[in-house]
């Protein structure tokens, strides 16, 4: 009797203890299917419809997608998307793992520089490549004195393709280097420096424990950086639309860029939708890999 | 005295690596600062000046006179409310998945880990098909919310960590001495979660103050522009007139440098904190 009693009692206080929970997680959930579930599922019904200036046509299956990815202006901007990010991420993550590394001592002066190199990161993107733009332009000086010290003739960086892209890598690095070099430094900071005296004892050389030690310790921290900067990279915009809109002649149009100009300077939201859902399909893809390299990283800690 | 000059030498290539790092990091936020005081025939002027020789404010003022107050005014409003708004539903909902093992309790996990992770650029075009058919376009409440949904599972992350490092024998303590369990929350756990809620406050201001692609999607109206919108305007406005776009560069990034000066250490916790936006 007093067994049930208790039990009874027991399970009205978890009862209780999960209609209180349930309270508070409900309004955060509230917004999250308002605002993300909700659009992602509008999105997905209007991309099986034919769409003009906002007004929802007939069901149309999979005409918009068909559209969409067949497309050359599409499939131009998914290549160039690849070599944007696949350029961004290798210049990116050499240059934040070189940062992570000289700065990884928490002296004064790795602190204070630490703080110097994430100001690209911490002002806004639309900033950062507008300067950017200013000082690679010919208005600015800049591009005629530097490229006449080496000997080039001085040319319009924007107008030339390579050179435009190249532009926009070295905004991608300038700016996310430092985050990059943040999540490096998180996992550096979780190697036990006992590891590294033991070595030294043992008279490994700084190469030999960079490259026996470091690495193999790092690799889960290194596989989400990648992850992260890659999905970072596939879907910019800001720099793309500031810095060179795309051109010239569409060479560094990528996706995102795409999607924009579909959805908001051609109204196209049937097939603007269907390609956001295309991409949206692709993140998941890179998420469900992203989760799986945290487990393992949690079950560590 | 040869060691003493070894160690002399690493110095000097250490401060040489520095300064190199510090030159590349900075040099475009300092160009800009210049030619933003330069006068209009200088700042054109090649080879250029490095440092501007005569210096005026007559950019700034073609600003103030172009409605800089009103733009500035409006992202303080979007950015402070989508703050308090975060931090009080983020600080609700982490504070359940820190305590609670309530039925639903992984599935509200994956929500935060998902959306924490999902890129805004696919968002975008269903976004707006969204506000459009509520009529949400076109407004700050519009902006609030969506900087909300999109910043909030960070928060919730920040601080579903934060709570965790909270003794819970606190609040039982002062559930024993009668206090009802929000009033537990709100009394004892909440006064301790200062570093946790400045954290995720800066994350979640920087984010919102800083935003250029959601809201010149969601917004065309000059009454609700914000300031980075009012910025890329300017650049259609002024065109290859540099003074004022600078000028206008430098105001949208000088809050933020100083927010992140004063704050600095609380910041990194929000950068590794999980989420995939760069």
């Amino acid at each position: 009797m007093r067994a049930w009693w208790r039990r009874r009692r027991n399970g009205g206080a978890k009862a209780g203890a999960d209609a209180f929970a349930l309270r508070l997680v409900a309004p955060a959930l509230l917004i999250e299917f308002l605002f993300v579930f909700a659009p992602l599922a509008l999105g997905l019904y209007y991309s099986v419809h034919s769409v003009r200036y906002f007004q929802l046509g007939r069901f149309v299956g999979f005409d918009n997608y068909i559209a969409v990815l067949t497309s050359p202006a599409v499939l131009n901007s998914f290549v160039v998307t690849a070599i944007f990010s696949f350029g961004s991420l290798i210049f990116t993550f050499v240059v934040g793992f070189a940062l992570a590394l000289h700065l990884e001592r928490d002296r004064r002066a790795a602190v204070f520089m630490r703080a110097v190199v994430l100001v690209p990161y911490v002002i806004s993107m639309l900033v950062g490549s507008l300067l950017l733009k200013w000082i690679l332009s010919q208005d600015s000086g800049v591009p005629q004195s530097v490229l006449g010290i080496f000997g080039i003739t001085p040319f319009s960086i924007f107008a030339d393709s390579s050179a435009a892209m190249g532009a926009l890598i070295y905004n991608a690095v300038w700016r996310d280097a430092a985050f990059a070099m943040i999540l490096l430094l998180a996992g550096l900071k979780s190697i036990p420096l006992e590891l590294y005296s033991a070595a030294r004892v043992d008279g490994a050389s700084a190469w030999y424990r960079f490259y026996r030690l470091t690495l193999p310790l790092l690799r889960t921290p290194m596989l989400i950086t990648l992850v992260r900067l890659l999905m970072h990279f596939m879907n910019s915009l800001t720099f793309q639309l500031i810095l060179t809109g795309g051109g010239p002649a569409n060479t560094t149009e990528t996706v995102a860029l795409r999607i924009y100009r579909l959805g908001f300077e051609d109204y196209a939201l049937g097939r603007a939708n269907a390609l956001s859902f295309v991409v949206f399909l692709i993140n998941v893809v890179m998420i469900v890999l992203l989760t799986r390299l945290f487990r393992p990283a949690e079950k560590l800690r | 005295m040869n060691y003493r000059r070894a160690i002399l030498l690493r110095k000097a290539i250490h401060f040489a690596i520095n300064l190199t790092i510090a030159a590349f990091a900075l040099a475009p936020l300092l160009w800009g600062l210049g030619s933003s005081l330069k006068p209009t025939n200088r700042i054109l002027q090649v080879p250029p000046e490095i440092i501007p020789s005569e210096i005026t404010f007559a950019h700034y003022y073609t600003l103030i006179e172009n409605d800089l107050f009103r733009y500035m005014g409006n992202s303080a409003i979007v950015s402070v409310a989508s703050v308090a708004l975060c931090l009080v539903l983020g600080a609700l909902a982490g504070y359940a998945l820190s305590r609670f093992a309530f039925p639903g309790r992984k599935g509200v996990m994956l929500i935060v880990i998902t959306v924490m992770s999902i890129p805004i650029a696919s968002l975008l075009v269903p976004t707006y098909t969204l506000l459009a058919n509520i009529g949400l376009l076109n407004s700050r409440v519009g902006l609030v919310l969506l900087y909300t949904a999109y910043e909030l599972p960070i928060v919730i992350w920040i601080m579903f960590g934060y709570f965790n490092t909270i003794p819970r024998q606190l609040e039982n303590a002062a559930m024993i001495d009668g206090y009802g369990r929000f009033e537990a929350f709100r009394r004892i756990v909440v006064p301790l979660s200062g570093p946790g809620l400045i954290a995720s406050g800066l994350f979640v201001l920087i984010a919102a103050w800083n935003d250029f692609v959601v809201a010149v999607v969601m917004t065309s109206a000059e009454a609700v522009r914000t300031l980075p919108v009012a910025v890329y305007f300017y650049l259609g406005f002024f065109g290859r007139e540099w003074g004022p776009l600078l000028a206008a560069s430098m105001v949208s990034i000088a809050p933020i440098i100083l927010i992140f000066v004063l704050f600095q250490k609380y910041f990194v916790s929000g950068v590794t904190g999980g989420g995939v936006k760069g």
